[in-house]
């Protein structure tokens, strides 16, 4: 009995001896410039959370670093992906959270990993997807959805659902302008039509509008909605001219209709109103909603910087999850949307991201009955004159991407607390 | 005749500085302001060079290299559109002259104003009827710059302008390829090439990226009859290109043999011996040398067949080259590759009768460098006596094969003093050294014959030797089995190499070879599409040995292990 004693006494000795990281009860992921590979520290945070962890977002706290609870396996995953990570105790936890209460921060919980669906066609390659390649490269898993998926109710099963540079107007991006004999041009024709086909609609435009309409219902009733590159302007395109032709003769048979404009309803979209219509089937701009319009020559605009608004993280912590950064100014990249019109902005829209005296806005967000959307232009932060042909961006290269931790902040944020998940 | 833009630009310029017919544009008459002008450009005194320049055009309006030195320096200070209503009153006291309108149409281009080069283009055509710069100028810009579609238009109009295509296939050729059509771009490429050979390298480097099935339809469009050399030359370095060198001169070969496709078959073989196609440029070299015979072109064969590994061939091909050349000639240019390649086929013996033969015109260099080349023949085959004496009979004194003779009789003491005193080591000496560094005995038999069994090109061989030399050196087992591993890999026998790694791994982990043994095993592996077992090797070297300087690599190769970017292989 007395050697048990003797034995208990050696170990409660023998924990007070062992040096702090080793008995730290927290592992502190910085997320400024002292992070060293910024990008797969949201895949540490994300894969802690789906192993059943919880953990913390410290707006505005070191660039918005994360908290997690100091585990063997998550210390193994970050030397393995070498994401910085610092060992902290109680007291020194005590500390930041006392330095966050004077400042313009704010701890928000981290409870539940979202489950992830990126609306992509088959022939689409996976790393045509900024989206995909952040989310590959981080770790973070997620299930490719399509038109059939979509018209069969799936959308439910996800917390958070991202589209790229799709064209919901069903023109396939007016890609028949300048590559209407290219293979992959006709094999995307042929597939969006057979699957038209297939789901019961007389063309590519009429099941392309049905699909903006369901992700519109997901929005609507709860889900999280990312939109980058064409997708974001012609899906509320597609909303908005439900009724209406708005696509061109090659796409429907039948030119657009005339009086487009004017019988557009813009009651029915998510982020825009009062776009004029772009009538020309020659002319490769879809409305006036995108600043850039960076495939219409004459009108093309140069690329600038956008410059991420700063926000009350204790008042209003959903544009700050948005926008945590470890820079504030970041290089623009162009798209086939590359940025959004101010004068085409709902009111209402929460505005993430602008480049100073330009008429554009480039990162914009908003509530959609119980759900919410953002919008962010461009088609790849890492490549800004992306053509097609062009290698795919390797984020092995860039690991500390301004541009792409705007799409990651995207992804953990449905798994914030103070957002109330759609589940 | 096409020429590019800035080649138009240079040749107007030069002849504006040498015609002295032409008094306007003669450099006496532009007088001291442009050369100033020039002088301060080339100081990077922009401004004061623009004041020059300008001085130069107020005295003679229509010079113009003031003009384009003024388009330069405009440029490099953000002014370009300063220079516009200079090139207005310029374009309207000489409309036609081309370079004019380029310079008017690049200014509004860099200013990207696209109605202006719009509007600039349209008043060329106005000017210019039946002019075909107008187009081509304006549909390359386009073309570069991505808008294929407007181009297309462009180039319909200038089409339809001139009753045929004939004239426009450069433009037709880049717009196509731009858009990704294939085969018509091939087509119209055949048609530029034929009318302007120097197209050959634009072309190949418009077609490159033609999509693996679409190839075989570019090949039939630059291949189909009438037969002739510039698209065929084309198409030979699109194959190399591809990946295809014999291909390519299975192509090329077929063409009559003239002064034009000799050139081609010699451009052809010095790109086939950049892409390391060694057996493909022997070829083509000696189908040179049958069409126009020339001994240099059989010493090149030579030295390509021994490169790709036809040490027979070499010898032949050497042994041909000597009979056309005088003897001094030929045993400095044919001798060396003809001892390298009999040394290689185990042949010393006849190597040293040829090195007797030409014992008199050799100049004493020449007698150590080719007395070198016959002691690796002799070792060669074993023969490590007859390798000293031919070292000797070069005038000895060579610290470096002496040094290597020693080790591979096993006297590391002798081989570490002499291949030390190297000034200038080669790398296969650094390898040995760093070996010997590693070791404190003085003699090893068996690390001897290691050393010799892999001279002696016999690989598998040397690897299960030095393996088994480890545990007699201890003090260098491990590197000792990495080199074991490195000789397997290379040999292409990945199960035995990841063996010897393995045993690095498990039994010496604290060795410095650990860590490479844990990245080149999962190199095998993922190689060898067994990428989870990969991911487990690379995850135990970024664990284990978190300050590596390979761990780096690790995780590059993690990444691709786990197919989390591109693979760019």
């Amino acid at each position: 009995m007395s050697s048990l004693r003797t034995l208990k006494c050696l170990a409660v000795l023998a924990l007070a001896l062992l040096p702090n990281a080793a008995r730290a009860q927290h592992l502190l992921v910085p997320m400024d410039d002292g992070q060293a590979n910024h990008l797969k520290a949201y895949g540490l945070t994300y894969n802690a959370l789906k192993d059943g962890a919880r953990g913390e977002w410290l707006l505005n706290y070191r660039g918005g670093s994360f908290l997690l609870p100091d585990t063997p396996e998550l210390r193994r995953r970050a030397a393995l992906d070498g994401i910085t990570t610092q060992p902290i105790d109680d007291a020194t936890l005590s500390d930041i959270r006392n330095q966050m209460s004077q400042a313009n921060m704010e701890s928000v919980p981290l409870e539940k990993a979202p489950r992830i669906a990126v609306y992509t066609a088959p022939y689409s390659p996976p790393w045509d997807d900024a989206v995909i390649l952040a989310l590959r490269y981080a770790g973070i898993p997620y299930t490719p959805i399509w038109d059939e998926e979509i018209e069969h109710g799936d959308l439910a099963k996800y917390d958070w659902v991202h589209l790229f540079h799709e064209d919901f107007t069903g023109q396939l991006g007016k890609f028949y302008i300048a590559y209407s004999g290219a293979s992959w041009f006709v094999d995307m024709q042929r597939t969006n039509a057979a699957m038209a086909k297939k789901l019961g609609f007389p063309n590519i435009p009429a099941l392309k509008k049905d699909v903006a309409m369901k992700i519109r219902d997901y929005v609507n009733n709860g889900g999280f909605l990312f939109a980058m590159c064409g997708a974001t302007e012609t899906l509320d395109l597609a909303l908005a001219g439900h009724d209406v032709d708005i696509a061109s003769v090659f796409a429907d048979g039948t030119p657009m209709d005339p009086n487009a404009d004017a019988k557009m309803d813009w009651n029915a979209s998510l982020a825009f109103r009062d776009a004029h219509l772009e009538q020309s089937p020659y002319v490769n701009s879809m409305s006036d909603i995108d600043g850039h319009q960076a495939n219409v020559p004459g009108r093309r605009q140069p690329l600038g910087t956008f410059t991420l608004f700063a926000f009350s993280a204790k008042f209003d912590p959903v544009p700050s999850m948005l926008v945590q950064d470890h820079r504030t100014v970041i290089p623009d990249f162009y798209g086939v949307t590359t940025s959004f019109m101010k004068n085409r902005l709902k009111p209402g829209v929460t505005v993430l991201a602008d480049e100073p005296g330009a008429p554009w806005v480039k990162y914009i967000h908003g509530d959609y009955g119980k759900g919410s959307w953002t919008f962010l232009g461009g088609h790849d932060p890492e490549d800004p004159q992306h053509a097609i042909g062009n290698p795919p961006t390797d984020l092995s290269l860039h690991p500390n991407s301004p541009g792409y931790r705007l799409i990651l902040n995207n992804v953990l944020f449905p798994a914030a607390k103070k957002k109330p998940l759609k589940t | 005749m096409r020429i590019s833009r800035s080649a138009a630009a240079l040749v107007l310029a030069a002849l504006c500085l040498t015609s002295g017919r032409v008094r306007a544009q003669n450099p006496d008459s532009v007088g001291s302001a442009y050369l100033r002008g020039q002088d301060l450009e080339t100081r990077d005194q922009y401004d004061s060079a623009a004041v020059a320049y300008r001085q130069a055009l107020a005295q003679t309006p229509n010079s113009l290299p003031a003009m384009l030195g003024l388009e330069r320096v405009y440029a490099q200070l953000g002014r370009s559109d300063s220079l516009l209503p200079i090139l207005d009153s310029a374009i309207a006291r000489a409309p036609r002259l081309t370079a004019l309108r380029a310079a008017q149409l690049r200014t509004y281009r860099s200013l990207g104003d696209h109605a202006g080069m719009q509007r600039a283009f349209d008043q060329w055509r106005h000017d210019a009827p039946h002019d075909p710069a107008p187009y081509q100028e304006y549909a390359r810009m386009l073309i570069e710059d991505g808008y294929t579609a407007q181009a297309d238009t462009v180039l319909q109009l200038a089409q339809a302008e001139a009753g045929s295509g004939r004239g426009f296939s450069y433009e037709v050729a880049q717009l196509d390829a731009a858009m990704g059509k294939w085969e018509p771009s091939a087509r119209a490429w055949r048609e530029a090439v034929s009318d302007n050979p120097y197209l050959a390298d634009a072309a190949v480097f418009a077609l490159f990226p033609t999509p693996a099935g679409t190839r075989d339809a570019v090949r039939r469009a630059l291949a189909a009859p009438p037969v002739s050399t510039p698209p065929l030359k084309v198409l030979g370095a699109l194959e190399l290109a591809w990946g295809a060198p014999r291909e390519g001169w299975t192509a090329l070969h077929v063409l009559r043999p003239d002064s034009a496709t000799v050139a081609a078959w010699l451009d052809f073989a010095h790109r086939a011996e950049q892409a390391n196609a060694w057996l493909v440029a022997r070829d083509a070299l000696v189908a040179a040398d049958q069409a126009d015979p020339t001994p240099a072109y059989l010493v090149r064969a030579a030295n390509d067949a021994f490169a790709g590994g036809d040490a027979a061939g070499a010898a032949s091909l050497a042994a041909r080259a000597e009979t056309d050349l005088d003897s001094a000639e030929a045993a400095t240019t044919a001798l060396p590759i003809h001892l390298r390649a009999l040394a290689a086929l185990g042949k010393p013996a006849d190597g040293a009768r040829l090195l007797d033969a030409y014992r008199n015109v050799m100049s004493a260099d020449e007698q150590a460098q080719n007395a070198r080349l016959l002691a690796w023949g002799w070792v060669r085959v074993g023969d490590l006596d007859h390798a000293r004496q031919a070292l000797a009979s070069g005038g000895g004194g060579d610290d470096a094969a002496a040094g290597w003779i020693a080790l591979y009789q096993g006297d590391l003491a002798g081989a570490r003093r002499r291949l030390q005193g190297q000034s200038n080591p080669a790398t296969d000496v650094l390898a040995v050294l760093a070996l010997l560094d590693r070791t404190r005995a003085a003699k090893s038999e068996a690390l001897g014959n290691a050393y010799l069994t892999l001279a002696r090109g016999d690989t598998a061989a040397a690897a299960a030797d030095f393996a088994s030399v480890a545990p007699s050196l201890p003090d260098a087992g491990s590197l000792l089995i990495a080199t074991s591993a490195r000789l397997y890999t290379a040999h292409g026998d990945g199960p035995q190499a990841i063996a010897a790694w393995k045993t690095i791994v498990d039994s010496l982990p604290q060795s410095p070879e650990a860590p490479e043994a844990d990245l080149e095993w999962a190199r095998i592996l993922r190689r060898s599409k067994q990428g989870p077992a990969a991911i487990e090797r690379l995850e135990h070297l970024i664990l284990t040995y978190p300050q590596s300087a390979l761990v780096p690599q690790a995780r590059r190769e993690l990444e691709l292990a786990r197919q989390s970017v591109p693979s760019t292989s």
